[in-house]
């Protein structure tokens, strides 16, 4: 007798019979739905479903484009990457990277990014276990002259390698958690980045990285990781996981075994957040 | 990669004696944009892994400046492994494009590699 679970069974069956089909996920089919569309060099929108609604278009077998309802869109972001200085907002049509070759320019480097950054973005959030396709529409595709071509193996290992960071990320934070501003009574010294000093002033009651991300029109992947990282900095808690986080890096950093308490923004604001310029140094008290 | 018309944008790096492979990183999340590998490079290491290795190592160290609170900026970080040499250099001041290029320990000569990562880096405008 087998000591196999029959659901082992029915998956090693379904496997067999359906390549790149999972018994209870769909991702495996999306992403062999997605290499015939490539395959076949098709042109036109594959809508999708799930958490979030969305789309991934195509043009002669590369995607183009995607969009998701849970990831900013491609204006939005451009007005946020201007706010914050990193892409001029008159940026232009997509170019080949010719001109970037020719004059080396970071201002160019950003807007081939901010092109590029979205439609990663929104695949990576389309290609969850939860996400089912729908019937492929040739006639829709998106105006010429926005997008950047990728392959769809780019693409694939690109996300594959970013539900992996997630995955790992996720016992601490997610792009669902809620953060909330760290108060300590006794606040060490910290330098962060123009990009985290805008995250720490957004952040308010109720933030996530997703929409801390929606706000300010920034990926929500790249968001997840800078959270992340003021997790790891002490200056945002995830409320739950506050001693946890917070006692380790105080141990480890003033080697005092000394414990900094996480508290809630809400019951005492740090008042600097606000008026401090960047980089942040605040003596010890 | 994902800027596959940028790859020429690397072609300076390949001239450092004993060069492996370059590639330039999306510091906030880890992507690679652009690369450039040299021909004979099937032995060595993989860029995925590179490029991965590289903004963890930049992540562990801004974390570090971060808590030192000095008000001083990464510029670079050099790693020597006993067969070849890890460089890893930010774009620009706010680090979100990195360039990691890996050389032949044997057949590089650090300063000059440093240097020329260094003009690379400047040569872009804003």
């Amino acid at each position: 007798m087998s000591q196999a679970s029959k659901r082992t069974r029915v998956q090693r069956l379904a496997d067999s019979v359906l390549p790149g089909r999972a018994v209870g996920g769909y991702a495996n089919l999306i992403e062999a739905r997605l290499r015939k569309l490539a395959a076949t060099a098709s042109t036109g929108m594959l809508p999708l479903s799930g958490h979030g609604d969305g789309a991934i278009f195509f043009r002669g077998g590369q995607v183009v484009y995607a969009e998701s309802t849970r990831t900013p869109t491609p204006a939005r972001r451009s007005v946020g990457l201007a706010a914050l200085g990193l892409v001029a907002t008159d940026a232009g049509p997509a170019s080949n990277g010719a001109e970037l070759v020719a004059v080396p320019s970071l201002d160019r480097l950003f807007g081939m990014l901010a092109r590029t950054e979205p439609t990663i973005d929104a695949v990576t959030e389309l290609l969850s276990s939860e996400s089912r396709y729908a019937k492929f529409r040739p006639s829709d595709y998106p105006a010429a002259g926005q997008m950047s071509p990728l392959s769809i193996e780019t693409v694939l290992a690109e996300v594959e390698r970013r539900h992996q960071v997630l995955r790992q990320l996720a016992p601490v934070v997610t792009a669902d958690s809620p953060v909330v501003r760290f108060a300590p009574r006794d606040p060490p010294s910290f330098q962060v980045s123009a990009s985290q000093w805008t995250l720490l002033v957004r952040t308010g009651d109720g933030s996530t990285p997703r929409t801390l991300a929606m706000e300010l029109g920034r990926s929500v992947f790249g968001t997840t990781i800078e959270v992340y990282r003021l997790l790891a900095l002490g200056m945002l808690v995830v409320p739950g996981h506050a001693q946890a986080i917070t006692s380790g890096q105080a141990r480890a950093t003033t080697g005092r075994g000394h414990v900094v308490h996480a508290r809630p923004i809400r019951r005492r604001r740090r008042p600097c957040l606000e008026t401090r310029p960047w980089p942040i140094r605040s003596a010890r008290s | 990669m994902i800027l596959p018309a940028a790859d020429e944008l690397l072609a300076p790096v390949m001239a450092i004696d004993g060069f492996r492979l370059a590639c330039l990183i999306d510091g906030s999340t880890g992507m690679v944009l652009a690369t450039r590998e040299f021909r004979e490079n099937r032995d060595g290491p993989a860029l995925p892994t590179a490029a991965a290795g590289a903004a963890d190592v930049i992540n562990a160290l801004t974390l570090l400046n971060g808590r030192l609170a000095t008000g001083e900026n990464l510029e670079d970080v050099m790693v020597t492994f006993s067969d070849s040499f890890f460089m890893v250099r930010p774009v620009g001041l706010d680090q979100q494009i990195l360039l990691l290029v890996i050389a032949d320990r044997q057949r590089t000569n650090l300063a000059m590699a440093h240097r020329s990562i260094r003009d690379f880096c400047a040569s872009f405008t804003s």
